[in-house]
């Protein structure tokens, strides 16, 4: 699928936002390119990580966001072009080293891919890039439409080149999982040997040592660099105006907003009354540019998303400019007309827009929705996510649930990112109370495993996945260790990184190119750091339950236990059933007394189906993964399993 | 009997402490499951009734109701319950001589209830470490491997619901008064399940004035040493007033008023001290720890007796009056303490819609008892 | 190259269903068609935590001149193809429209809330009902169990293709997709991927009379 073309310019193809933005980096010269994955920004590695072989490129999943900006950024010191592929959460992972390297400044073309998930569709915040342009003082780019993520990451690389400093191109879900038209370009050849140059004047920037210090100095180098992209920005061809000469309102925005707006003044037939000025270099804002086009208009709307970024950036503008374009009225997040959170679409602009021009605007006529309200909330039933058919993490749950209760002294899970996290739902049978960052289920556990001394008498647990413990649970679970934290942490190892389409970590086998890596062993590591280690296999759902329990009791130090079964959806398992699943009907107490259907009110495998009319729980043979689970959970032995 | 849900078991029962982790509500369903002396509820179970809470010796208990379906008699808040005859026993010379708490008595009548036929099965608590444990044996061997008592609550009822479900029949059942109700309660067959056999064929009550929480116990008894070295515990009649420990080479006493803090909530409100709802009864002779006090209920607990001495499993000798009267006075003070303390908390007859009554009994009943 | 002509420009085409019934890779293979007509293609997809178990949705904006946003615009759709009977009705009663006509795969796949027993699942009867109402015309077949004739119901996607492009409505062929299938599999698998467009798209031919 997410296998990008290689024809010859100008063929146009069908492409996923991702992908557009890989082909843009194999076109300009990309060398090196490392992230960790993270919805929606994925498939920019997986689909690099095909070509890596055919176009000599170096790819990798990292252990983490920061030491993935760290190797793109060893391969830009060696003067070649890199690139850093992160969602936004691991853009906060990686901050520490990116204020470092942007005072620094780099050598070889270096871009940072960030996608943001506004409306947190895959996502447990809707956090933002735009403003760490600004604090890092680094240029921002924003594709608007499919063929500008192409044109705009290849163009990325020849701006970091030219003010020698990194370049963030930011991407929101909308854009990045979308697919529209691309007009390819040609892929270079890499010919040359590289050398990272040292020995030069200290200071020198291509020569010299990398490195933010002496501070003054290469702060002030660093604003001189901004300048200069100030400078390039004011012709920039990806800042584009669109409308009327004399626009009664003028929308600003960026991003696949863009398409929104372009939408929405069709739709309402504004296009000789409304203008849209799109802006794709959005810091630092091209302050001349800026001025023509603010003075079009007394009247200007924001159209963007999450943080009003833009609205207060070309704010500052206008009150610096105040003399020579006047006073103006801003509509936007900042007055309400937009919604400060959640994603935008055609709708709410088509809305802002039409409250703004005095018009009205409906989608489908008015008895036609109210004929489909009616049949919407009371009728159709919802579908909130639940773990697949066979899914490891059900299993694991319904353990640590069941351990937890019989402890009863009000146990609890701390939890933090992957498939796992769903665990906050009926799914896992709601056992993660705490859900924060990566890793930071383990964190928040060695700190609750302190508190004993204040009279807090429950058991901790915490939850990690396999990719996650070497992302950032590590540093929490040596802390836990060493400060003799009470805990016991749950390793869930569904051997990959289950929740963005298996990506290797460092436990496994494979490189995100497909070679031969090494495996680090989980237990082993949690061993050498001095946890007491047990492995399970969660569908033992008794020997799970018996480990737990035997844990809790232990009231000091930590306690790993590794719950070990690969993912349903993995490569290995997918579409190969392990047993034929089996309900003896004669056997099904049903809804009854002594059994209260648990496997599918409580277990609620997507795999069974409750026949409400026959009182009788049935296999759903379109969805049931054979994992064989369900046979355990059922009081009364009416559910069999036959090995495949 | 009045039923309600297993909604209404957790939170009227348990979550105010009232659970005595007696077992009836376990092994019925994945839901209510008994670890280390609490019983927890696994998941929420949405049915409106559920034998879980029918079971409960703490739930909706009708004790005219009860008494007429085991005794055939209306309840009458006798110190003792309803019986035929009281006595002091002690194993007769066919038990092999081995150390019992008291006088072997239990032991005796169960070996001999297997060996003649009268049980196939006797579901007894034995011991894992310190906690009980309930099992179901099948020989005087593994039936004297259960003796002593244990002062901790166990799930044994929990064992009778499995038996059930296994469709085991003919058991002999030893337990404690809490535990003699819940099996009477079950053995009412409270929900009209189709085809039900009452499984049990004798049940033989243990004297109690109380369990200890059997968490509380071990935090507390960690304190002082070390669990897994403990051998027995005692707690011989007043006025010794301690518990006696026994490790490897040492006896630790310690005093009852430390112990009683660890006493279970529930024991509080249990107005049976002798096991009134079961065929034999059986607990200690203050005067003499060889021997035990024996009260026979029924016409089967009667014919066991006779045929245990006659088999020379049992012996059996007079109750003197002075012991008589000072188990009359020490049963009838437990019900007395039990019936005001649970009027006071509000947990006797209470109104149709508000919270299930602990106990219910005529008013006129309550006056007589508490006079 | 033929002149490009839609009925609707831009035309507004939903694929929905639920998360592993291959809406993806279905709304990717109906774009790859379109788009080697030359048709701009623009396909706004919903995945990601959602594909657990959760609704999946793939807008497709298909026009004769460039690309348009990747949500449709609410009550603007002009064509539903839905792989489950509820998603239908979810997706109808957000960007249906009395024009809007609809192919539904009537076999359910039951949400947590209705395996759970908290939430009743409509009757097939009163869906089909609804979804009439709610569309100027509707398709139904039960593509799973057409599919797992064919031995796998992930093949009901391709069904629901088949039957897109058996209404007419939008310039598909099966040479388009024979084309686009070839490239992609392996000439047993392709087949039996032939076999489930055929199906569909003669249903829909059949009832079209």
């Amino acid at each position: 699928m997410s296998d990008i073309k290689n024809d010859a310019p100008p063929i146009r193809h069908l492409m996923m936002g991702n992908e557009a933005i890989a082909r843009g980096a194999l076109e300009a010269g990309l060398r090196v390119a490392a992230g960790y994955p993270g919805t929606p920004s994925s498939e920019i590695i997986e689909t690099l990580a095909k070509q890596a072989s055919k176009h000599n490129l170096y790819v990798e999943w990292s252990v983490n966001e920061k030491v993935a900006m760290e190797v793109a950024a060893s391969a830009s010191f060696a003067n070649i072009r890199s690139m850093c592929v992160l969602k936004q959460p691991g853009l906060n992972v990686a901050a520490d080293f990116l204020l470092h390297l942007s005072g620094s400044g780099t050598r070889g073309g270096m871009v940072i891919v960030s996608a943001d998930d506004p409306g947190a569709l895959s996502s447990i915040n809707e956090g933002e890039t735009r403003p760490y342009a600004k604090l890092m003082e680094v240029p921002l780019l924003e594709p608007g439409d499919f063929q500008e993520a192409k044109d705009m990451t290849k163009w990325a690389f020849e701006l970091s080149e030219k003010i020698k400093n990194v370049v963030i191109l930011r991407t929101v879900t909308r854009l990045s999982h979308a697919s529209g038209d691309i007009v390819m370009g040609e892929i270079p050849e890499f010919t040359g040997k590289v050398e990272f140059r040292h020995e030069g004047f200290i200071i020198d920037p291509m020569e010299g040592a990398v490195m933010s210090a002496p501070v003054e100095y290469k702060h002030t180098l660093q604003q001189q660099k901004l300048a200069q992209t100030v400078d390039i920005f004011e012709s920039s061809p990806f800042n584009i105006y669109n409308g009327p000469d004399k626009p009664e309102l003028l929308i600003i925005t960026s991003s696949i907003c863009s398409l929104y707006c372009r939408e929405a003044v069709s739709l309402l037939n504004l296009e000789k009354r409304v203008g849209i000025l799109k802006m794709g270099t959005t810091f630092p804002l091209p302050p001349q540019f800026m001025k023509r086009h603010l003075s079009l208009t007394d009247r200007i709307i924001f159209i963007e998303e999450v943080l009003p970024f833009l609205e207060d950036e070309v704010k500052i503008l206008c009150a610096e400019m105040v003399k020579d374009i006047g006073i103006k009225t801003f509509y936007g997040k900042r007055d309400k007309t937009i919604p400060m959170v959640g994603e935008m679409n055609a709708d709410i602009t088509l809305k802002a827009l039409a409250d703004l021009m005095g018009m009205t605007y409906q989608g489908a006529p008015e008895d036609y929705k109210k004929k489909a309200q009616e049949l919407s909330f009371m009728k159709t039933p919802g579908r909130e996510p639940t773990f697949c058919p066979g899914c490891p993490h059900r299993a694991s749950f319904f353990s640590i649930h069941e351990a937890l209760k019989l402890d009863n002294r009000h146990g609890f899970v701390c939890g933090d990112i992957g498939c796992y996290s769903m665990a906050v739902l009926p799914c896992g049978f709601q056992s993660i109370k705490t859900l924060h960052a990566m890793g930071s289920g383990t964190g928040i556990a060695s700190g609750f495993g302190q508190l004993k001394r204040f009279g807090m008498d429950q058991p901790v647990l915490s939850v990690c996945g396999d990719s996650t413990f070497f992302h950032a649970a590590m540093p929490a679970l040596a802390n836990a260790v060493h400060h003799q934290s009470n805990i016991v942490m749950v390793i869930l190892d569904n051997s990959g990184t289950a929740m963005t389409g298996f990506q290797p970590h460092p436990g496994l086998k494979t490189s995100a190119e497909g070679s031969d890596a090494i495996g680090i062993d989980i237990p082993s590591v949690c061993r050498a750091m001095g946890a007491h280690v047990t492995i399970c296999d969660p569908f033992d759902l008794e020997s799970t339950k018996e480990t737990l329990l035997n844990m809790m009791d232990e009231n000091k130090g930590v306690n790993v236990l590794v719950l070990k079964q690969a993912c349903a959806l993995s490569p290995e398992k997918k579409q190969k059933q392990k047993y034929d699943m089996t309900i003896d009907e004669s056997l099904c107490q049903g809804e009854s007394c002594g059994c209260g259907r648990i496997c599918t009110r409580i277990f609620c495998c997507p795999g069974l189906i409750w026949d409400k009319d026959a009182g009788k729980s049935k296999i759903n043979p379109v969805t049931c993964a054979g994992c064989g689970v369900c046979a355990s959970v059922c009081p009364k032995g009416a559910i069999l399993k036959k090995e495949v | 009997m009045k039923t309600s849900s297993p909604g209404s078991l957790k939170t009227d029962i348990q979550d105010r402490d009232l659970c005595i982790n007696c077992g009836a509500c376990t092994e019925l369903c994945p839901y209510f499951k008994s670890y280390k002396g609490k019983i927890a509820m696994i998941f929420n179970c949405t049915l409106g009734q559920g034998k879980c809470f029918a079971h409960c010796p703490k739930a909706e208990v009708d004790l005219d109701e009860l008494s007429l379906f085991f005794h055939q008699k209306p309840y009458d808040g006798h110190p003792l319950g309803h019986f035929k005859s009281i006595h002091v026993s002690r194993a007769g010379e066919t038990m092999a001589r081995v150390l019992f708490q008291n006088g072997g008595t239990v032991s005796s009548l169960i070996s001999c209830a297997l060996n003649n036929g009268v049980i196939d099965h006797a579901i007894l608590t034995d011991k894992n470490g310190i906690l009980p444990e309930p099992r179901l044996v099948n020989t005087t061997e593994d039936t004297l491997h259960c003796a002593t008592s244990k002062y901790l609550a166990a799930p044994t009822l929990g064992e009778l619901n499995k038996a059930m479900q296994n469709k085991l029949s003919n058991i002999g059942l030893v337990g404690t008064p809490c535990q003699m109700i819940a099996a009477a309660l079950t053995r009412m067959n409270p929900m009209n399940q189709d085809g039900f056999k009452d499984p049990v064929s004798l049940s033989i009550g243990l004297f109690c004035t109380w369990a200890l929480d059997t968490r509380k116990f071990m935090t507390f008894i960690s304190s002082k040493m070390e669990i897994r070295d403990i051998k027995r515990m005692d707690i011989p009649p007043p006025p010794a007033g301690i518990a006696v420990i026994e490790k490897d080479r040492e006896i630790i006493n310690i005093p009852l008023e430390d112990i009683r803090p660890l006493i279970l909530e529930g024991c509080s409100v249990c107005p049976d001290m002798t096991a009134e709802f079961s065929d034999i009864s059986v607990g200690t002779f203050e005067d003499n720890p060889e021997w035990n006090t024996l009260i026979i209920r029924t016409e089967k607990g009667e014919q066991l007796v006779e045929d245990a001495c006659k088999k020379g499993y049992l012996t059996l000798s007079d109750l003197p009056e002075k012991s008589l009267d000072h188990l009359l006075s020490g049963a009838g003070m437990k019900k007395k303490k039990a019936i005001l303390k649970a009027g006071t908390e509000g947990l006797m007859n209470t109104l149709d819609n508000s919270k299930p009554a602990v106990l219910r009994m005529p008013e006129s009943l309550i006056k007589t008892i508490t006079k | 190259m033929n002149t490009l002509s839609l009925q609707h420009d831009p035309f507004n085409l939903i694929i929905t269903g639920v998360g592993g019934q291959g809406n993806v890779l279905g709304s990717r293979l109906v774009g790859n068609m379109l788009s080697r007509k030359g048709f701009s293609i623009t396909i706004g997809e919903t995945f990601g935590a959602s594909q657990r178990g959760g609704a999946v949705m793939s807008h497709m904006r298909i026009s004769t001149h460039g690309n348009f946003s990747p949500q449709i615009p609410k009550g603007r759709a002009h064509m539903i193809v839905a792989l489950e009977p509820v998603e239908a009705i979810r997706v109808l009663v957000d960007y249906g429209n009395p024009g809007v006509r609809a192919i539904v795969n009537t076999r359910p796949l039951h949400p947590a809330g209705v395996i759970a027993g908290n939430v009743s699942y409509p009757s097939i009867d009163e869906l089909q009902k609804w979804t009439c109402e709610l569309s100027a015309h509707a398709w139904f077949m039960d593509a799973t169990f057409e599919a797992m004739k064919l031995g796998n119901p992930i093949f009901a996607n391709i069904i629901m293709a088949g039957a897109l492009a058996g209404t007419g409505t939008l310039p598909l062929q099966r040479k388009d997709f024979q084309t686009i299938i070839n490239e992609q599999f392996s000439s047993e698998k392709a087949d039996v991927n032939l076999k489930a467009f055929d199906i569909g798209y003669k249903r829909v031919e059949q009832e079209m009379g």
